[in-house]
């Protein structure tokens, strides 16, 4: 009973994927999607946690995401570490550099912050780029190994979402602990958080680097299942689109940038042409910010509010509108 | 008369006191305080009064951090913490209270009081997301403990009540329970009672001399007279950034000069109504 209280939004994303499973194992591409699906869903929720828990508009996830791919491309192709012992190192490194930065740079206004956050990602991609021993410049990295036994698209599919229930419940716990009550209060006033003993830039820091660990996995997963990598695989586009689905989803929401990754990816199919995409995410988010600014779970739940207090009585929780995770 | 009165004696305990002296805050080329200090002893009510503009606030902000002094010290049972930023006040047992209540409205009382607790609380960052049994053992004592603090201050029928639907002097109290969610051993309250009904300002006055009757110094910023007369031992008041007197209130009440300045028309009104007669 106290797990379904805490863990709401771990046993819905549960009860989802164990839905969608039988229908997206039916058919090969399908299989395929599900694990992009997923590592864009891991990035969502890094930005969730960076944007939506620590107020962090960040622009640098795909660069975290990336170097947790070569972290991973370095670590199996080239040194031949055991499988999964190289995630250690696609987590730290990313989650290293991102505390450091995040030090310097959370002492600004916002959007200094999320400039910094930009010129950091520009900074690590020049570095692939130019690290041509390391990385293989422009021409990129080939032949990364499977994880171990982990080879058929239908077990990438498996270990994405089991990766993506892990971030979900980790992200729970620490909404739950006195470190995410501490994000909620500085992210409303950070006068508030200074009198109530919180560090205000370690704490930023904190979860910026935690974020950057989330996106250090995607990078990993992402890595070991295309087995190429090149500059352009995980670059700003990337975080853009992550940002994005993060915060029509609704960003301060756990399941928020789920939701924003799946919709996202559904309209994307549906489109006819390709180039369409940058017209349809601006718009997309421009539509977002003028009706719902909390994301589709803020207006949901503004809904819910709604009806409940037009009945007059307290209607049963939904099923995929719980209820805001960060209050 | 020459420089402060001090009426009353030296307090016993001074060796814990939080003690501000010399302190000198200039905002661009206009001194703010010009060398004020005040004594906050464990368990005693200290007054700060002034008019708008006279430094009480700029005072207030020096002793809890938001403001760092160009000089003097402030010291905590002797030590120095002048110039520290104020989460390291707040950890060394000081907390404030703000006087537009800083606490989100969406918050039920207990999640507001929780958030006192962030100094307490020993699980580290990633040790809260993996939610081991120790995150979890904490997270359990931290929320009876703030059940605890709700209950000694009469409040916890209202723990799962959202703050929104508070009146401003329960509020107020939340604040207070916020403060001592944090372990201070000292408190200092931002006009406490700015926007109170008459029965709330009577009910606060009596849960702020409970607070002080377990040991806590209270730093009382206030407006209204009436109650800092009914609640502290002690009284200083600045003008234009100095201290313009210090004692009992009764004898500050009576002091000429802050019926001048302090008690404004009324004084000034009752001595032309002597200079009449």
């Amino acid at each position: 009973m106290t797990f379904w209280a805490n863990h709401r939004n771990t046993l819905i994303a549960i009860a989802a994927v164990l839905i969608a499973a039988p229908f997206v194992a039916s058919r090969p591409v399908w299989l395929d999607s599900a694990v992009i699906l997923g590592v864009y869903a891991l990035l969502a929720l890094s930005v969730g946690i960076s944007y939506g828990q620590a107020g962090i508009l960040t622009m640098s996830q795909g660069a975290f995401a990336s170097v947790g791919a070569y972290a991973a491309a370095l670590c199996s192709a080239r040194w031949g570490w055991p499988p999964f012992t190289d995630l250690v190192l696609a987590m730290l490194l990313p989650a290293v550099l991102a505390y450091g930065v995040g030090r310097v740079v959370t002492r600004l206004s916002p959007l200094a912050t999320a400039l910094a956050t930009l010129a950091l990602g520009s900074v690590i991609s020049i570095y692939i780029r130019h690290a041509d021993d390391l990385t293989g410049g422009y021409v990129g990295f080939a032949g990364i190994p499977a994880i171990g036994f982990i080879d058929t698209p239908l077990e990438y599919a498996v270990l994405a979402w089991l990766l993506v229930i892990a971030v979900v419940y980790g992200y729970e716990n620490l909404m739950r602990s006195a470190h995410g009550r501490a994000l909620n209060v500085l992210q409303q006033d950070q006068a508030r958080a200074r009198a109530d003993g919180i560090d205000v830039a370690r704490s930023m820091s904190a979860a910026f680097a935690l974020s950057a660990a989330i996106a250090g996995i995607a990078g990993w997963l992402y890595a070991h299942y295309v087995s190429v990598l090149s500059p352009e695989s995980l670059d700003t586009n990337i975080s853009v689109t992550a940002l994005l689905m993060a915060v029509v989803g609704g960003a301060g929401y756990v399941l928020g940038p789920i939701i924003g990754t799946v919709l996202f990816d559904t309209l994307t199919r549906l489109l006819p042409a390709a180039e369409l995409q940058g017209l349809f995410y601006g718009l997309a988010l421009v539509v977002i910010l003028l009706v719902a600014r909390t994301g589709l779970m803020g207006l949901g739940e503004q809904l819910i509010g709604a009806a409940r207090s037009g009945l007059g009585r307290r209607a049963a929780p939904a099923a995929g509108l719980p209820a805001r995770a960060a209050s | 008369m020459t420089g402060p009165a001090f009426d009353t004696p030296v307090p016993p305990a001074a060796a814990d006191a939080l003690v501000a002296s010399g302190i000198e805050v200039a905002f661009g080329g206009i001194k703010a305080l010009a060398g004020v200090g005040a004594t906050v002893v464990p368990g005693r009510i200290v007054g700060l009064i002034g008019r708008n503009g006279s430094g009480k606030s700029t005072l207030f902000n020096c002793m809890t951090g938001f403001v760092r002094p160009g000089a003097g010290r402030v010291t905590l049972g002797g030590a120095d913490i002048t110039g520290l930023p104020a989460e390291r006040v707040v950890r060394a047992g000081i907390a404030r209270t703000f006087q537009t209540p800083r606490i989100a409205e969406g918050a039920d009382v207990r999640t507001a009081v929780l958030c006192g607790f962030f100094n307490s609380a020993k699980t580290s960052f990633m040790g809260s997301v993996a939610g081991f049994g120790a995150a979890r053992r904490e997270e359990r004592r931290l929320r009876e403990e703030a059940d605890a603090v709700l209950e000694g201050l009469g409040l916890a029928d209202l723990r799962h009540t959202e703050v929104r639907r508070l009146s401003m002097g329960l509020v107020r109290m939340v604040d207070v329970a916020r403060c001592i969610a944090s372990g201070a051993r000292f408190i200092l309250l931002d006009e406490p009672a700015a926007g109170l009904t008459q029965a709330e300002q009577e009910t606060l006055s009596r849960q702020i001399r409970d607070v002080a009757a377990r040991g806590v110094g209270i730093l009382l910023v206030e407006h209204n007279f009436a109650l800092v007369r009914s609640l502290c031992e002690t009284v200083v008041v600045l003008e234009t950034g100095r201290v313009l007197c210090e004692g009992a209130p009764e004898t500050v009440a009576r002091d000429p000069r802050v019926l001048r300045s302090y008690l404004g028309a009324v004084g000034e009104s009752d001595e032309q109504g002597e200079a009449a007669a």
